[in-house]
């Protein structure tokens, strides 16, 4: 995919962000006090993006970006081959970190901060790292010291009360 | 009363507990600062968490101190290596690292630091006398100005924060949009919740901007397997001893070039969105045009050092100076510092150092004090940056992703917290790789509910818009707007299209119709020289028979 084809969908993704965005603002209550009511800012906004994002959907096609897209492709980390494949290996560490963070918070109500980010680091260090066996015992270390050392400056330190989970309960 | 306060503040600054948070900070601040893609912002960023069970004036005290810390810590890794820190010590290795090249890393680290010291020192005397003066200024300004302040704030963001402008607009509105989501500040009302209760209550600040920031930026940092492995740096520096009285004789022969960049910096920090990154490139080039050798920058000059670090530490003051005196951001960092203040419901405004006066001194004596501490610390920092250094980046990205959650968390006890900073850290992400800037949306998102609330106090108080237009500070800041809204273009074609000759003349004349309006002696005066000026530029455009400039 090109950058010019890519900043045409993305202007078009913006347009329909500002549509549903727009049809959604009938649903703001309209009250009787107050000068202005609670929709004329946000459909102002929307207005003046809906026209920002027109305006960049005709440089788009106009071929505006193509500079951008030059550097975008001589990037570290940019894909080397054209497919999808590549494309998704060049963002394979986005994925990885998006996807642990997300596991992190779907099983926070069971292992609670710690554990659970005892384990989020741990994985995270071995998966954007290396998955050598002389590293395990480092990454280990280094995610107990680190998120022991925050659990314990926030729960004793800063007083705040972290999500304990269901395995282990300091109560 | 002043004084008074001033020693209330002195004391809540120099207590113990103050100053070993302060001491934290700035080494905090000084190591993040000297590590290549751990940005300043992102240092402060990461310490508002830690911030929230101090008092104001220790929150905004270390915070201050990171900020500080991190502007000098760029040239650590700059000169040693060859590779900035942060962008605003860019133009510092031009000649930092030759002079280290030539063996004289003792010095050359020594006019990094003491003209860091000086120019930050220079830019809070500045802070202390002009602030108030600002804020007296600012106390003029009804909600029609105000509203076209943030108005201004957003487009010279947008016009100077991205290659493309209009990236730059689309970024500075989808802040504004989402800070349109949840309760309205106003009425109270719901807005863009699509039917569910999660979205009842306003999205709150620090998740949406650790999200966008430090989320997008440490996923930048590691995207190629690599980078992520190498470790942070692979140099063979060594630690070396700081020649202080070789560089501050050095420094204060030229103390115009100190001053002269100090001064830059602390213009450039008054307008938003222009920080150290900026001002460091234009001290230097200033310095190089008015140097008596101009043909040794590049090569180790001593004035080639002392422009972008005087320059770069003095922008921090500037950016103060917006947000004490007129309660606008000027940058993402003086952003987060307002987020802080707004956590502790302090609201920064035209009359915040009038209402908060201890607060108010106390970031004045911490920002003094900063530097102070900023120069006893270097030296130590030194050997802990030639060790954190060695560490592979995968590493900091790993604990710091966690340490986002936690500090999220902390904000509320609200798990919710973190699920708003996976999906802005997605959104960041996504816009950061498609060339969009992040600082518009941020400072959008700061500036969104200034914005709202003053145009609803506007129409509340008068149905007439031609106020926005009639009033002269309103019309003022709607001119600068659109003639900053403007400047990529003319940057974009000066010398190369005859329009651009009319660009700045036409800018001075529009400017100075408001300032005539404004009455008194002072302001239509400086009106007049603007119209003296502007017609000076003409005539001598047309004397050259409309010829282009050379660039």
């Amino acid at each position: 995919m090109t950058r010019v084809n890519r900043d045409v969908v993305v202007a078009l993704v913006l347009l329909l962000f500002c549509g549903v965005f727009f049809w959604e603002s009938f649903n703001i209550r309209l009250t009787d006090f107050g000068q202005m009511n609670s929709a004329v800012w946000p459909r102002a906004v929307l207005a003046a993006l809906t026209l920002a994002s027109l305006i960049y959907l005709a440089q788009a096609l106009r071929g505006d970006f193509r500079r951008e897209a030059e550097d975008a492709e001589s990037a570290e980390g940019a894909p080397k081959e054209p497919g999808l494949i590549a494309w998704l290996a060049s963002y394979r560490n986005a994925f990885y970190c998006y996807g642990l963070f997300l596991l992190f918070l779907l099983t926070l109500p069971f292992f609670g901060m710690l554990i659970g980010g005892i384990l989020f680091v741990f994985c995270a260090l071995t998966l954007l790292g290396s998955m050598e066996l002389r590293l395990v015992p480092i990454h280990a270390a280094v995610a107990a010291g680190t998120v022991g050392a925050m659990w314990a400056i926030f729960t004793f330190g800063l007083r705040v009360f972290l999500p304990e989970g269901v395995l282990i309960s300091f109560n | 009363m002043g004084f008074e306060t001033l020693i209330g503040a002195f004391g809540e600054v120099f207590a113990p507990g103050n100053l070993i948070l302060m001491f934290v900070g700035v080494t905090a601040g000084l190591i993040a600062g000297s590590i290549p893609g751990f940005t300043i912002t992102m240092a402060v960023v990461l310490t508002l968490p830690f911030t929230f069970g101090l008092s104001p004036v220790e929150g905004l005290s270390t915070m201050i101190g990171v900020f500080v810390g991190g502007l000098s810590g760029g040239l650590m890794s700059g000169m040693l290596t060859g590779i900035p820190g942060t962008p605003s010590s860019v133009a510092t290795v031009f000649d930092g690292f030759p002079l280290v090249r030539k063996g004289r890393p003792g010095l050359a680290l020594g006019l990094g630091v003491w003209s860091s010291f000086l120019g930050g020192i220079i830019s809070a005397v500045i802070l202390v006398m002009l602030a108030p003066q600002l804020a007296r200024i600012g106390l003029e300004f009804g909600p029609w100005d105000f509203f076209s302040l943030v108005l201004f704030a957003l487009t010279i963001t947008a016009s100077l924060s991205g290659e493309n402008l209009t990236k730059g607009i689309i970024a500075g509105l989808l802040g504004l949009t989402i800070a349109t989501i949840g309760s309205d500040e106003v009425n109270g009302v719901a807005r863009f919740n699509f039917g569910t209760d999660i979205l009842q209550n306003e999205l709150k600040f620090l998740p949406v901007l650790v999200g966008l920031f430090a989320f997008s930026q440490l996923l930048s940092d590691v995207r190629s397997r690599d980078k992520a492995r190498r470790p942070l740096m692979e140099s063979s520096a060594k630690a070396v001893r700081v020649e202080h009285f070789a560089a501050v004789k050095i420094i204060l022969r030229h103390w115009i070039n100190l001053v002269r960049s100090a001064c830059i910096g602390v213009f450039t920090g008054i307008l938003p969105a222009a920080g150290g990154s900026i001002s460091n490139i234009l001290a230097y080039d200033q310095a190089k045009k008015a140097s008596k050798a101009p043909e040794e920058f590049g090569k180790g000059s001593p004035e080639g050092i002392i422009a972008p670090e005087a320059s770069n530490n003095a922008t921090a003051g500037g950016a103060l100076i917006t947000m004490m005196a007129l309660g606008i951001p000027g940058d993402i960092v003086t952003a987060v510092m307002l987020g802080a203040l707004l956590i502790h419901n302090v609201q920064p405004s035209p009359t915040f150092i009038t209402d908060n006066p201890q607060l108010a001194y106390g970031i004045f004596v911490a920002f003094f004090l900063a530097h102070f501490i900023m120069i006893v610390m270097q030296a130590f920092c030194l050997r802990a940056f030639l060790m954190i250094v060695r560490m592979p980046m995968y590493f900091l990205a790993s604990v710091i992703l966690l340490y986002c959650a936690i500090g999220v968390f902390a904000l509320d006890n609200s798990v919710f917290n973190i699920w708003v900073l996976f999906v802005f850290g997605i959104l960041g992400y996504i816009m950061k790789t498609l060339g969009f800037p992040l600082a518009p949306i941020i400072l959008g998102v700061v500036l969104g509910h200034i914005a709202e609330v003053n145009l609803s106090r506007a129409v509340g108080t008068s149905d007439d818009l031609t106020l926005f237009l009639t009033r002269p500070w309103s019309l003022f800041f709607l001119i600068v707007a659109l003639f900053s809204a403007a400047f990529p273009w003319y940057q974009r074609n000066v010398g190369k299209k005859q329009w651009t000759l009319f660009y700045v003349p036409l800018a001075s004349l529009a400017l100075s119709l408001p300032l005539i309006m404004m009455g008194g002696v002072v302001r239509p005066a400086i009106g007049c020289l603007l119209i003296a000026y502007a017609l000076y530029k003409l005539y001598r455009r047309h004397q050259s028979g409309w010829a282009l400039e050379e660039r």
